[in-house]
């Protein structure tokens, strides 16, 4: 038997061919991934997404997303004021700045990049799995056949409504943390609210790098996630995966931005 | 005239198409029949550039368009309308914005304009009073008609069918091909029908291609399939489960 004669999945390839197609493979999702987000941000730039879809995605994404990040952001904001407080209670017990520094650290990192992964796992789910079932349904391409662009009309709007909604969902956030904070800063530690609810330590290079870094990632997630839906082959299996793919691709894509945009936050406004 | 010549298509490691040529002549109705996976409907996208071929190229009036923009290909999409196997009305909208949906974008005319000329479409299927409708308040084969009026809305010089009757009851598959038969009569539309419903094969026909392991193995009228000496055609046809045939 010649290798001509079996299965394509058991003729083995040469060692280069192994190691280079994923290489191949990768490079072109990025590429592709590159041509996604420059063709949602043209149509955006350009007034294709329709107003009536932007308010529906606002309210699917930001609206329905509220109780998800208020329990999620305040359950976080509980256990850092008490853990922190806790330590600073056995080795120094002046809880004057605790407040302050917790509410920076919120705007700056915590209250954006938690949203972030939230919506996420909530939102990018979701659009992988509506985009990956219209793929696998051919509604993609009749919306092709009608002269719709899947990209003005899928994910144009979803990109708008999540920039602005994840900065919405942040302060949200920060808030729903701080008032938890807060609440077990006093009963746990005796802390007063004037002492907690400080803000000499929030500056502007605060609020802008949280707010930079909720638009960001609120851009970025209805890409990636319809990107994985766009690509999902098959039937429900493969809108299963694409949806996985989605879940993971956008968490990542928060961590990294997140790693990027404090960067260049300390470069920019801390030199 | 539409020509698919020497069309290659891969998918990973599964060569579907390798070297299809295959003309349209304007008028007919061409069946192109072969068993699930044989690459019917793959060949047929190439056509409105929802795939690219890997070798190959299609001609559409004269025309080579195998290369066309996604933009350029809006125009093609124009003259060539295509009615899904699953009938992919869009759930979220009604029958009749559905219907309108070509109008709106295709034709950029304002909603109500679009949604009279959508009701005019759906009477041509009977379904104008479905119009309020949603696609979930639909059987199969009123989705099917309801599909059918949306792909006739630009009044298409060419429809192509992907598995029409498929699912349907023979009730409503004999109105499919009813309707297949006055587009080509009453409007002189060039019909391509991807499909392996034998009776309607038959019934319908102007020619057939059949398409196996990748290539042409027989295009002719249905009298040439009848009378075919070829094992694979001959199962196919006559229907066996046991054969030569791989699939």
């Amino acid at each position: 038997m010649t290798a001509n004669d079996l299965p394509a999945s058991q003729v083995k390839r040469p060692l280069l061919a192994r190691f280079g197609a994923p290489v191949i493979a990768g490079y072109r999702a990025a590429r592709d991934l590159g041509r996604l987000f420059v063709d949602t941000f043209v149509a955006i730039a350009r007034g294709r997404a329709s107003r009536k879809q932007v308010f529906e995605q606002a309210f699917e994404i930001g609206n329905r997303s509220v109780p998800f990040v208020v329990i999620t952001l305040g359950v976080l904001g509980f256990i850092t004021v008490y853990q922190v407080a806790h330590q600073v209670a056995q080795i120094l017990p002046d809880f004057s700045m605790l407040g302050a520094a917790f509410i920076q650290m919120m705007c700056r990192e915590f209250a954006p990049t938690i949203t972030g992964l939230m919506v996420a796992t909530r939102v990018g789910s979701g659009i992988a799995a509506e985009i990956g079932s219209m793929v696998v349904t051919e509604q993609v391409d009749a919306l092709k056949m009608c002269n719709a662009d899947p990209v003005e009309y899928l994910l144009a709007p979803r990109t708008l409504a999540s920039g602005v909604m994840l900065v919405m969902l942040t302060v949200v956030g920060v808030v729903s943390a701080t008032i938890a904070g807060m609440l077990i800063a006093k009963a746990g530690f005796g802390i007063p609210y004037q002492t907690f609810l400080r803000f000499d330590l929030v500056g502007v290079s605060d609020v802008a790098t949280g707010v930079t870094k909720a638009f960001a990632y609120g851009l970025a997630i209805p890409v990636i996630a319809g990107q994985a839906g766009l690509q999902a082959t098959g039937g429900s299996a493969g809108v299963g995966a694409a949806t996985t793919r989605a879940v993971v691709n956008t968490s990542f894509a928060v961590i990294v931005l997140d790693f990027v945009l404090s960067g260049l936050a300390y470069v920019v406004f801390d030199k | 005239m539409i020509r698919f010549i020497d069309i290659e298509k891969r998918f990973g490691d599964r060569q579907v198409l390798d070297g299809v040529s295959l003309d349209v002549d304007t008028g007919e109705v061409l069946y192109i029949i072969g068993s699930s996976g044989a690459g019917k409907s793959v060949l047929v996208k190439h056509l409105i550039g929802l795939l690219r071929p890997d070798a190959g190229r299609i001609e559409l009036a004269g025309r080579d368009i195998t290369w066309l923009s996604e933009r350029e290909f809006y125009e093609v999409r124009k003259q060539c309308a295509m009615v899904f196997q699953n009938s992919t009305l869009f759930d979220a909208m009604s029958v009749i914005d559905n219907v309108a949906l070509p109008f709106r974008k295709h034709l950029s005319l304002p909603p109500n304009e679009a949604r009279v000329r959508a009701l005019a479409k759906l009477d041509l299927v009977g379904m104008r009073h479905a119009a309020s409708w949603f696609p979930s308040d639909l059987g199969d084969g009123l989705k099917k008609r309801v599909a059918i009026a949306r792909a006739l809305t630009l009044d298409p010089t060419y429809v192509i069918f992907d598995e029409p009757t498929t699912g349907l009851d023979p009730l409503a598959a004999a109105q499919v091909d009813d309707l297949i038969r006055a587009l080509k009569h009453d409007a002189g539309v060039t019909s391509i029908v991807v499909s392996h419903d034998l009776r309607s094969i038959f019934g319908v026909a102007d020619r057939i291609a059949m398409i196996y392991q990748g290539k042409i193995r027989l295009d002719g009228p249905p009298s040439a399939f009848r009378a075919s000496s070829d094992p694979v055609v001959d199962q196919f046809v006559s229907g066996r489960p046991t054969g030569p045939m791989q699939t």
